[in-house]
C-alpha cells in the first residue's frame, strides 16, 4: 500500500508541483480554448495567446518563488 | 515517412529527460549493492521493470483507441503542466535561488536511510532494499514512460521517442558500470532546463494543435517555442540571480 501511495503521490507531484503555476497555466489554456472556439478570431491568435500567456506563467511563477525565498531568509536572519 | 523536424526533439526530449530520470533512479539502485550487494539490487530493479513493461503493454494499445485531437490536447496540457514545472525549477536553480541537486549527496542520505530501516527490520534486510530499488526504478520509470508517450505519441513517433530513452539507459548504465559510482558529474541541471524547454515547446504545440491551431510551419514551429521558453527560462534566472547554493539532495 504504501509503495502504491508513493507512485500515487509521484504522478501527482509531476503535474502539481506548485498548485499556483498549474492552476495558472489551466486558466491559459481555457482563454486559449475560449478564444478559438467561442469567438471569430482566428485560431493562431489563440495559439499566440497560449504561447505568450505560458512564458509569463513561467515569470511570473519564477519572480513570485524567489520572492518568498528573499522574504523567509530576511525574516530567518532577522530572528 | 519519419520526418526529422518532429522526429529529432522527440527523441532527443526522451533521450535528456530519460537520463536524468535514469541517473537518479541508479543511485538509489547503486545504494542497495554498495549496502546488501548486487542480488537484491537486481531483483528490485528486474520486478519494477517487468511492472513498467506491463505498463506500457495495456496503455500502448488504448492510445489508439482516443481520438488524435483529444490525445493531443490532453497530453499537451500535461507536457505543459510538467514541462513548465521543471523549467521553473531549473531556472531558479539556475538563479542560485534553490540550491542545485547533487547525487553524492543523495547516495549518503539514501545510504544513512537504508541502515537506519535495515537495523529496524533485521530480519528482512535484502527484502527491504530489494524493495528500494523497486521503488526508485518504478517511480522514476513512470516519468520516463509519461515523457515517451508525450513527446511520441501525438504524430506515431512512440518508437523513436522510446529509442532514445533507451539509449540514455545504456548509456547510464555503461558508465555506472564503469565509474562504479554515483554519476554526480552529470550536468543535471542544465539537463533539466534544456528538457524543460523541450516538452514545454511540445506542450504547447500539442495544446494548439489539439484546440485546432494550424501553426505557421508546421513542425518547424516547434523550435521557435523551444528558442522562446529557452530565452525565457535564461531570462528568468538572471532576473532572480542570487550566488549559487553548492547541494541539495
Amino acid at each position: 500500500m504504501n509503495i502504491l501511495k508513493d507512485v500515487l503521490l509521484e504522478l501527482f507531484s509531476m503535474f502539481v508541483a506548485d498548485a499556483r503555476l498549474t492552476a495558472a497555466i489551466l486558466a491559459i489554456v481555457v482563454i486559449a480554448a475560449l478564444v478559438i472556439d467561442a469567438t471569430d478570431l482566428s485560431p493562431l491568435v489563440g495559439g499566440v495567446f497560449l504561447l505568450v500567456g505560458c512564458i509569463t506563467v513561467l515569470f511570473l511563477s519564477v519572480r513570485r518563488e524567489a520572492n518568498r525565498r528573499t522574504a523567509q531568509s530576511t525574516q530567518a536572519a532577522a530572528e | 515517412m519519419l520526418e526529422w523536424s518532429t522526429a529529432g526533439p522527440a527523441v532527443g526530449a526522451a533521450f535528456l529527460a530519460s537520463i536524468v530520470e535514469v541517473v537518479e533512479a541508479f543511485t538509489i539502485v547503486l545504494v542497495v549493492a554498495t549496502l546488501r550487494g548486487w542480488k537484491p539490487a537486481v531483483l528490485g530493479t528486474g520486478a519494477a521493470l517487468a511492472v513498467l513493461a506491463a505498463v506500457v503493454v495495456i496503455l500502448g494499445p488504448l492510445l489508439d483507441r482516443v481520438p488524435l485531437n483529444l490525445l493531443q490536447l490532453v497530453i499537451g496540457v500535461l507536457l505543459l503542466l510538467f514541462g513548465i514545472g521543471w523549467l521553473r525549477k531549473a531556472s531558479l536553480r539556475a538563479g542560485g535561488v534553490i540550491p542545485l541537486h547533487d547525487e553524492d549527496a543523495i547516495f549518503a542520505k539514501e545510504t544513512a536511510e537504508l541502515c537506519t530501516e535495515v537495523q529496524r527490520h533485521k530480519s528482512s534486510q535484502d527484502w527491504i532494499a530489494g524493495i528500494a530499488a523497486f521503488k526508485a526504478v518504478l517511480l522514476e520509470g513512470l516519468e520516463v514512460i509519461f515523457i515517451v508517450i508525450a513527446v511520441g505519441a501525438g504524430r506515431g513517433l512512440l518508437w523513436p521517442a522510446s529509442l532514445g530513452a533507451l539509449a540514455a539507459c545504456v548509456l547510464v548504465l555503461l558508465i555506472g558500470a564503469i565509474a562504479h559510482r554515483p554519476l554526480a558529474r552529470v550536468p543535471e541541471n542544465t539537463l533539466k532546463f534544456g528538457v524543460g524547454v523541450m516538452l514545454s515547446a511540445f506542450g504547447v504545440f500539442w495544446t494548439g494543435e489539439g484546440l485546432g491551431v494550424d501553426w505557421p510551419g508546421h513542425d518547424l514551429a516547434l523550435f521557435v517555442f523551444a528558442a522562446l521558453f529557452l530565452v525565457a527560462g535564461l531570462v528568468a534566472a538572471r532576473m532572480v540571480r542570487q550566488p549559487i547554493k553548492e547541494v541539495t539532495i
